[in-house]
């Protein structure tokens, strides 16, 4: 293997040197519980407190509604769960879309299971949702609308502040999973009209194991487990102070750099775009032309095996992710690409390749002088 | 009588990989060409087919001038481990090259 090269940015990015520094305090130095009255306990609370101000900044909104959770995943299910199990099933329905990650779909599954009404809302062949299908799905009893910000598999981005000016209107709470939104430039809380806001740490060059669930003031939510009063009781248990230090450092280092980095991705991307398109022919790019994510790229191959492109990548030293996914009976075609309508065998020559901050012209380079015979070689 | 060895070529998927080699041994003894089935996984080593004299391939991992031997694609397997065409298209080549 020569230099490896990582482009599954997507699933997870590498913690950044300025992140590692700020946690490096917060492991070695302030071990305190925030919960804590005396010095100990008062210097891990100015962290959290420092760390809370960064999301709020990053994002634009209040630090106190910030709720500090395990990850993106347990704040998904917090906005639906903790938005349902307030009401009876008979009296609450919830819309979503068909292309969310399985943080919210399953929840959503679980909640049809519990007898709440739930609307799985179709996208276009971009993967993109039309706020009309979701105004046409609203009803009286409608609680929550839950659209992601930017599809995870293919970069659509959703039109959410069409949808939350509709679901606002309408006086429906409305919901984004913005985990792969956080870099977009224009992100604004309260430019979205979202109500409840999902981020994650890891994706932004911070830690595993942290995230927030952005909540309004005046936003209702049901724990959805208690013991204690942290995270204004919506997220009981002693709080994970070196997450959350990393979580505001990597908030503040994104932010920070968005700007310069948003239009370096985008030429990265359209350069892969023209030169997969020049020397693999036949190639398909997956996903809206415009209002597309710069750091996402799906890409099918017709007639190729995915799983055999990804081990002669990976041989070679790229990490890049598939469409489809191994499950203990069958290998399962994505839901996205197959809610877009792309036929089995497309999906299964499906490459998801991410881009993110340390990915140079050079590694692409490097992609595209492997891609051609790997494909090639991957032909069925 | 010389041992007819089948291998089962297949991805991450270890669990189906497995599967359909137990599936095929059945189905190859049911059919009187009892053959030693076994199993690599290319994420172990894609660079050097195993030693065998049939390799049914779920992904497209190797050449028949890489394996010096007959290389079969039983993709459809992974979504039905019973496909009725792929399995005679094994039979009839197991058939075809089984010792006497």
């Amino acid at each position: 293997m020569s230099h490896p090269v990582y482009l599954d940015y997507c699933a997870t990015t590498p913690i950044h040197p300025d992140v590692r520094t700020a946690m490096l305090v917060a492991l070695e130095s302030v071990f305190g519980n925030p919960s804590s009255m005396h010095w100990a306990g008062r210097q891990a609370a100015e962290l959290v407190r420092g760390a809370r101000q960064q999301v709020a900044e990053g994002i634009g909104c209040a630090p106190e509604e910030v709720i500090f959770t395990s990850g993106a995943t347990e704040a998904d299910n917090l906005a639906l769960f903790g938005t349902f199990h307030r009401y009876a099933p008979a009296h609450a329905h919830l819309i979503t879309t068909t292309v969310e990650h399985h943080a919210v779909l399953h929840p959503a599954e679980r909640l049809a299971q519990q007898g709440y009404a739930v609307t799985f809302v179709p996208v276009d062949g971009a993967g993109r949702v039309d706020p009309e299908a979701i105004r046409k799905a609203m009803r009286k009893e409608t609680r929550l609308i839950s659209v992601m910000l930017v599809n995870n598999e293919v970069g659509a981005i959703q039109p959410v502040a069409d949808i939350g000016r509709l679901a606002r209107e309408a006086g429906i709470l409305m919901h984004t999973d913005a985990v792969q939104g956080i870099g977009l430039p224009e992100l604004q809380f309260d430019a979205l009209n979202v109500d409840l806001l999902s981020l994650s740490a890891h994706k932004i060059y911070g830690p595993k194991g942290i995230g927030a669930l952005v909540v309004r003031q005046g936003t209702e939510l049901q724990a959805l487990i208690c013991g204690g009063a942290q995270e204004r009781a919506l997220r009981p248990g002693t709080e994970n102070v070196p997450g959350i230090v990393g979580l505001g450092a990597a908030m503040q280092l994104v932010r920070q750099h968005c700007q310069e980095q948003h239009p370096r991705l985008q030429a990265l991307r359209a350069t892969l775009v023209e030169r997969l398109q020049q020397t693999i022919p036949g190639v398909i790019i997956n996903g809206p032309a415009a209002e597309v994510a710069p750091h996402v790229l799906s890409v099918s191959f017709p007639g190729a095996d995915g799983e055999m492109m990804l081990i002669r990548l990976n041989g070679a030293g790229f990490a890049v992710s598939l469409g489809s996914a191994c499950t203990s009976q069958s290998i399962e075609p994505s839901h996205v690409l197959t809610a877009m309508g792309l036929p089995r065998e497309l999906v299964d020559g499906t490459l998801r390749i991410s881009l993110g901050y340390p990915t140079t012209q050079a590694d692409l380079d490097a992609l595209l002088a492997v891609l051609p015979e790997i494909v090639s070689r991957a032909i069925l | 009588m010389t041992e007819y060895r089948v291998c089962v070529i297949g991805g991450w998927c270890g669990n189906r990989m497995v599967m359909v080699a137990e599936h095929l041994e059945g189905v190859l003894s049911n059919a009187g060409l009892p053959s030693r089935v076994t199993t690599h996984s290319v994420w172990d080593n894609y660079t050097r087919p195993p030693a065998a004299d049939l390799i049914l391939q779920l992904l497209p991992a190797f050449t028949q001038s890489e394996t010096g031997c007959p290389v079969l694609t039983i993709k459809p397997m992974i979504v039905d481990i019973y496909h009725q065409e792929t399995i005679e298209r094994i039979l009839n080549q197991v058939r075809a090259d089984y010792p006497a």
